[in-house]
């Protein structure tokens, strides 16, 4: 019989602390890049000189490449901690540490999938309109 | 942090084995629990009625008072429908008709939208977690007081004639140059939603976290529970903005500080930014909710788990932050920078994804499981064919320079009711049908419920369907008439009848809702075969929600866990009785759901309706610029809230452990990061932060949008003053940290002399702040205007800041605060925490700000 | 009552309908967008229905149980896959549309600031000359033409359907628009931000016509005021100055040369009178002046009813005169 002092660790899985925080890293970079670009192109458009806005559009894809490489390293991260290829089993519906962990990497694994999606769309705009007009 | 006398942490055998949950539990045992939690539980009667604080009647006057506030915004629908059934009608003048539809968005959106989620919530969200009660039921009776008092008088300015007629957006500057009192009235209305949804998303994070059922974890949590916490967190960004707006607002009609007048340097297209900020996530806030009782629905439909519940999860989680992103689209007319509009263009597109995930995912649980249609789910049918659509027309809406052509025509009219009928009404109604009998054992009418279907569904086509047309024809909004000339009389004629039919259909639902069923015989408790924990309870019969706290090991407890309600019911787990009469649940980690400690939670009180009338009074004279009796109204408030903290949270316990069943002894007292009440704390915290930060941004927006800031020759803060008031109110926050640390330790006369100390630095630091501004004129540019508004922010937390250290102090001399049980020392450190960041902040905006900017 | 008389006396006044219709374009931008937009509704008309026929196959048609599979493949291809195709294309095509919109004019610049609820207009020529108007737009085919547009008090939206999209003017900042428009003709534009009590009552005529047609308007639109040109209009000029209309109104070439209300230079030309409400006839002239709060609720000028039918009749006249 096991006593409520116990704790996981004694297993492979650990009792994440943090783990409900990491599912939301990924939308988080979403928000800093969308936050980031936005607000600097407000920014160049009102207040910068002609060259200025060259130096926003490539600061700009700059900033995507970072934030989809940091969104890929999370992504790829997650995926490895879902492991799905393991037991084939995705819904992690049973009430223990091992399915708790595997979902939430699973759901931290789609959340960098629709972040990944969510920055490459914003980044469009400075790709498709090259002007403060 | 070395503590002297560390509390004590749960102890005893868990997980429960089956081995325990098998053992009986004798009748004379089953009979005193059952005693002692009716008594601890009992719903106050008479006219004490009205002090009840529990879930079931709070949920139930706060649903039935908003939907009442819905079926006169709904009226003041029909009285317009009326007036545009042909050009040229004169049943509503200009002006009446201009306050009709003010009034119908505003009433619609903050006296029913909003709080019918956050009804719903407080009505079934315990009943998902297998909990008792909302962790904070005062709170909660709290906010339906306030929504109450607010809504009646916002509502009946109408009757005065004196609604607010600049839109349920009041743009400045027509509504801050209105001469009425209109814009003051919407303001009022608009306050006491923002307090109560804040409360919300302190009870909502709070309840999803915190106070789940052992065994709960994260990954079985019901997906309505992921919803609300979602949500809480969204309310959490998105109301402060509006709040921050509203500050302005407020202040600029009550003292002519020009934050929205472009010929003082003001700028309108600030509060477009700040309300829409708000706005947008806003109908997230109400859609996320209410289509997360269509995924409690579908899985009892198709008799299975939900499919794709991690996709879901990624759903709500995914639509909270895109949302965030989209504001501007209501903006796109406003001459913004092309790529700017894009980028809102791109976010908008990008919401659609997640959005439509959770519809997919219902449809492959129906397609995967064994469907048996029921009139709950042919609402929901209703729901996914009306958002659907309307979430179609926003894709289009997406596209700029279609939204040009559109922006502020009927078409738009057609897309928000689509999206908000079928995301939040059709939904809203399925709930009603489906959890009817979940508290009150009884069905309501098959035969009504399909003719209001019909009658809605049919009704609502009829009547928002040529909108689509009528927009695209060139009818623009919020006009009380048009020319014959314009070719739209026959398609707002149809519009018009297609109105009363969905009337009708609601006069069928809400008497199949409110007439008597007394002939009805009851019915057993889950006449639908759902899986879920709600339909484990005994209401109305008994009001303690669960008999025991279960153990829970799967998504579905009550498919998948055999004996399960029959334990339950015999007090076979946990807090199966109340030995002190007391109302209790337990809290319980995170992540894991194990048992943390037992919680009480507070019962009838007459406090909370006073703190509510008092605070109406503080927030409704003011309206008519009536000060002095506001200013009273307002102390009193003050004084009533601390009564009942002090009376009802964080006493120090008689017992410091409590059996709390099947071998698991619980502490009772938790302090810092274990307590509700410091979650509470952060929560509201981080919404003040944001709305603090909302105002900052304020200062950094005129200057990137006006030349003129700061205007030529403009006078600056003292910089003398602001550094003392920063060094005071960092010495205030160090004095505060300094107290908890010697409270902790012992050194009891430390801490109280800290504690005396503190609020004099304060005090110090906010009569700095003012000196510091004082000699720059408000009323002239918004360059001072703003400065002096971040100073009145920082002097009235930094009052609170000092009510909140005498209140320890206090706590200290009269024993309810000490070394062991230092809980409400602890949140008010965290408070100070953000304090001192924002006294620093502040000073940097004052003190630094204009000489890197000129 | 007599603001329902007139509003449902107003007869059309042009027979064509749909002249203030996203679906009868007049201009390139508008014909741009509409293109776009049959193929977005179609769009939309066949995923909606395509959604709907799986819900009722899955619900009604075979409510039995299918394979886990097949419904993890419905939310991966439908719920992903598909979006981000589909609006990924979209967005790459329609983000580009918004540049015409902003291009500079090709020589006119039209500056038009709203009022509560009229519209200030001024011509702005290449050469410099700058020609006030009120309450109506003219513009030549073929060419670009800017428009410059900002807003008095509060907020106001310019919307010519037929040409193209609509644009806020804000008090305080300038936004711009340009048209491209392509068919003559006459069309209705209308305010499109909510602005007070007679926000319904704002819209205004704009006029598309062939650049000569144009070149010889404008000439005309320059020029000063036409002189009273019958008795009666000549006496309706002398209740003009008695009354002090010029302090409000200017007239140019006469002493009136008021700022505060619309400029009547050339208002009897005007295809109609009160911000696009009422019809550029005597009758009409008549009654607005009399009675110009009832038609048009809370707006600044005040009803001159206690002129005599006579004097009002001589003020049409005078007014319908200024060609």
């Amino acid at each position: 019989m096991s006593d409520i002092r116990d704790r996981e660790d004694a297993h492979e899985f650990r009792t994440e602390a943090l783990s409900l925080w990491r599912i939301t890293f990924a939308p988080l970079i979403w928000a800093l890049h969308f936050v980031a670009s936005y607000g600097a192109t407000a920014l160049v458009c009102a207040k910068g000189e002609a060259g200025a806005v060259e130096a926003l559009l490539l600061g700009v894809i700059l900033g995507t490449l970072v934030a989809l490489a940091l969104i890929l390293w999370l992504g790829v991260q997650a995926w490895r901690q879902w492991d799905p290829r393991r037991d084939h089993e995705w819904e992690n519906d049973k009430g223990t540490s091992e399915d708790r962990h595997q979902f939430l990497s699973h759901a931290g694994f789609l959340l960098a999938m629709i972040s990944f999606i969510g920055v490459v769309y914003v980044a469009l705009p400075v790709l498709l309109i090259g002007s403060c007009a | 942090m070395t503590r002297v006398h560390p509390l004590p942490t749960a102890e005893g055998p868990y997980p429960p084995t089956e081995e325990m949950l098998n053992a009986p539990v004798f009748e004379a045992e089953q009979e005193r629990g059952a005693k002692e939690l009716r008594a601890a539980w009992k719903t106050p009667e008479g006219w004490r009625y009205v002090t009840a604080v529990n879930n079931s009647e709070v949920g139930k006057w706060y649903s039935l008072t908003a939907l009442a506030f819905m079926l006169i915004a709904g009226l003041l629908a029909l009285a317009m429908r009326v007036q545009l059934a042909f050009p040229g009608m004169t049943f509503l003048d200009a002006d009446r008709f201009n306050q009709f539809f003010t009034m119908h968005g505003s009433a619609m959106m903050f006296l029913f939208a909003v709080p019918m989620f956050e009804a719903i919530s407080i009505l079934i969200l315990p009943a998902f977690l297998g909990a008792r009660d909302m962790p904070f039921p005062r709170l909660s009776a709290y906010g339906y007081w306030c929504f109450l008092i607010g809504g009646i008088f916002v509502l009946g300015s109408l009757l005065f004639d004196a609604g607010p007629k600049a839109g349920w957006f009041m743009y400045p500057p027509l509504a801050t140059k209105d001469e009425g009192i209109g814009p003051d009235i919407w303001l009022l209305g608009l306050s006491f939603i923002e307090v109560a949804s804040i409360a919300a998303a302190v009870e909502l994070i709070v309840g999803a976290l915190k106070c789940r059922p052992p065994g709960m974890r994260v990954n079985i949590m019901p997906l309505y529970a992921w919803y609300v916490l979602v949500v809480g967190g969204m309310i959490l960004f998105a109301f402060p903005p509006l709040i921050a707006g509203d500050f302005l607002f407020e202040l600029e009609r009550s003292f002519d500080w020009p934050f929205f007048d472009p010929t003082r340097g003001g700028d309108p297209i600030l509060w477009q930014h700040l309300f829409w900020i708000f706005g947008h996530p806003e109908v997230y806030i109400v859609f996320l909710p209410s289509i997360a009782i269509a995924a409690m629905i579908v899985p009892t439909v198709a008799q299975r788990p939900i499919v794709g519940y991690s996709w879901i999860v990624l759903s709500a989680v995914g639509t909270g932050f895109l949302s965030f992103g989209l504001w501007v689209h209501h903006m796109f007319t406003t001459g913004l920078p092309q790529i700017s509009l894009g980028f809102f263009s791109a976010a908008s597109e990008a919401v659609v994804i997640p959005t439509g995930i959770q519809i997919f995912a219902f449809v492959a649980t129906l397609m995967v499981g064994r469907v048996k249609l029921t009139l709950p789910m042919l609402w929901i049918a209703g729901a996914l064919a009306i958002f659907v659509a309307g979430g179609l027309t926003g894709v289009m809406l997406a596209i700029v320079p279609f939204n040009w052509q559109v922006h502020d025509t009927y078409f738009i009219v057609a897309h928000l009711h689509y999206t908000l009928f079928g995301g939040m009404v059709f939904p809203v109604i399925a709930g009603v049908y489906y959890f009817y009998p979940f508290f009150t054992k009884k069905l309501m009418s098959e035969k009504l419920g399909l003719w209001a279907f019909w009658l809605i569904f049919s009704g609502f086509n009829i009547t928002f369907l040529p909108m689509h047309l009528t927009g695209l024809m060139g009818m623009p909004r919020r006009v009380f008439t048009y020319p014959e000339s314009s070719g739209w009389g026959w398609l707002n004629l149809i519009s018009t009848l297609g109105a009363f039919i969905v009337a009708a259909g609601f006069a069928v639902f809400v008497y199949d809702l409110l007439r008597p069923k007394k002939a009805q015989g009851e019915i057993a408790r889950n006449p639908w075969g759902a899986g879920t924990l709600e339909f484990s309870h005994d209401v109305p019969e008994e009001a303690w929600g669960a008999r025991s706290v279960p153990h829970i090991t799967s998504r579905y407890p009550l498919w998948d866990q055999p004996k399960l309600v029959e334990r339950m019911d015999a007090g076979r787990y946990y807090l199966p009785d109340a030995p002190d009469h007391q109302r209790e649940t337990i809290v319980t980690s995170v992540i894991d759901a194990k048992p943390v400690h037992v919680q009480r939670v507070t019962g009838p009180a007459w406090i909370t309706i006073l703190a509510a009338i008092f605070t109406g009074g503080a927030f409704i004279f003011p309206t008519f610029h009536i000060y002095t009796p506001a200013i009273i109204c307002g102390a009193f408030a003050i004084v009533c809230v601390m009564y009942w903290l002090w009376t009802s949270t964080a006493r120090p316990p008689k017992e410091e452990m409590r059996e709390a069943g099947l071998g698991l002894r619980l502490p009772t007292y938790a302090s810092g990061p274990q307590s509700v009440g410091w979650w509470g704390m952060w929560i509201t915290m981080l919404g003040d932060a944001t709305a603090f930060a909302s105002v900052v941004f304020g200062f950094f927006f005129y200057w990137t949008a006006r030349a003129d800031f700061p205007p030529e020759g403009a006078a600056h803060p003292v910089g003398l003053w602001v550094a003392v008031a920063a060094l005071a109110g960092v010495a205030a926050w160090a004095l505060t940290v300094a107290a908890r640390e010697t409270n902790a330790r012992g050194q009891v006369t430390l801490a109280r002399l800290a504690l005396v100390l503190a609020p004099l630095a304060a005090g110090a630091a906010g009569v700095a702040a003012w000196a510091a501004v004082r000699d720059l004129d408000p009323t002239s540019h918004v360059y001072p205007a703003i400065l002096w508004a971040l100073m009145v922010w920082l002097v009235v937390h930094l009052a609170a800041g000092v009510l909140m250290q005498g209140y320890c102090l206090a706590g200290s001399i009269f024993g309810k605060l000490t070394p062991r049980y230092d809980a409400d020392l602890r949140n008010v450190t965290l408070y100070w925490h953000f304090m001192a960041v924002k006294a620093l902040v502040t000073a940097a905006v004052l003190g630094l700000a204009p000489g890197w900017l000129t | 009552m007599r603001t329902s008389a007139l509003l449902m006396g107003l007869s059309l006044l042009s027979a064509c309908e749909g002249r203030q219709s996203v679906l009868n374009p007049a201009g390139r931008d508008a014909q741009d967008v509409l293109s776009l937009i049959w193929v977005m509704f179609g769009g939309a008309v066949l995923l909606w229905f395509l959604l709907g026929v799986i819900f009722v196959y899955v619900t009604k048609v075979e409510p039995r149980e299918m394979p886990r599979r097949w419904g993890e493949a419905l939310i991966i291809g439908g719920g992903v896959i598909f979006p981000v195709i589909l609006l990924g294309a979209l967005l790459t095509y329609s983000l580009p549309m918004m540049k015409p919109q902003r291009e500079a004019d090709e020589g006119l610049k039209v500056h038009i600031t709203a009022e509560q609820w009229w519209w200030r207009v001024a011509y702005e020529l290449p050469d410099g000359r700058r020609i006030t108007s009120a309450n109506e737009l003219r513009l030549p085919t073929g060419r670009r033409t800017g428009l410059v547009l900002n807003a008095h008090k509060v907020i106001h939206a310019f919307w010519v359907p037929a040409l193209g999209g609509k644009v806020d003017m804000i008090p305080g900042r300038e936004t711009y628009l340009s048209f491209l428009p392509e068919k003559p003709g006459v069309y209705r534009g209308q305010c499109a931000e909510f602005c007070g009590a007679s926000h319904a009552l704002m819209a205004f005529e704009t006029v598309v016509m062939t650049p000569e047609d144009y070149a010889e308007w404008i000439e005309a639109e320059a020029s000063d005021a036409a002189k009273p040109a019958s008795g009666e209009a000549y006496r309706g000029a002398e209740v003009f100055a008695r009354e002090g209309c010029g302090g409000c109104h200017t007239v140019r070439g006469t002493q009136a040369q008021g700022q505060v209300g619309p400029d009547l230079t050339h208002v009897g030309s005007r295809k109609s009178l009160g911000a696009g409400i009422l019809k550029m006839t005597e009758d009409d002239l008549s009654r607005f002046i009399a009675h110009t709060e009832e038609i048009k609720p809370e707006v600044a000028m005040p009803g001159y009813d206690h002129l005599t039918p006579e004097d009002l009749r001589a003020l049409a006249a005078y007014l319908k005169g200024l060609t």
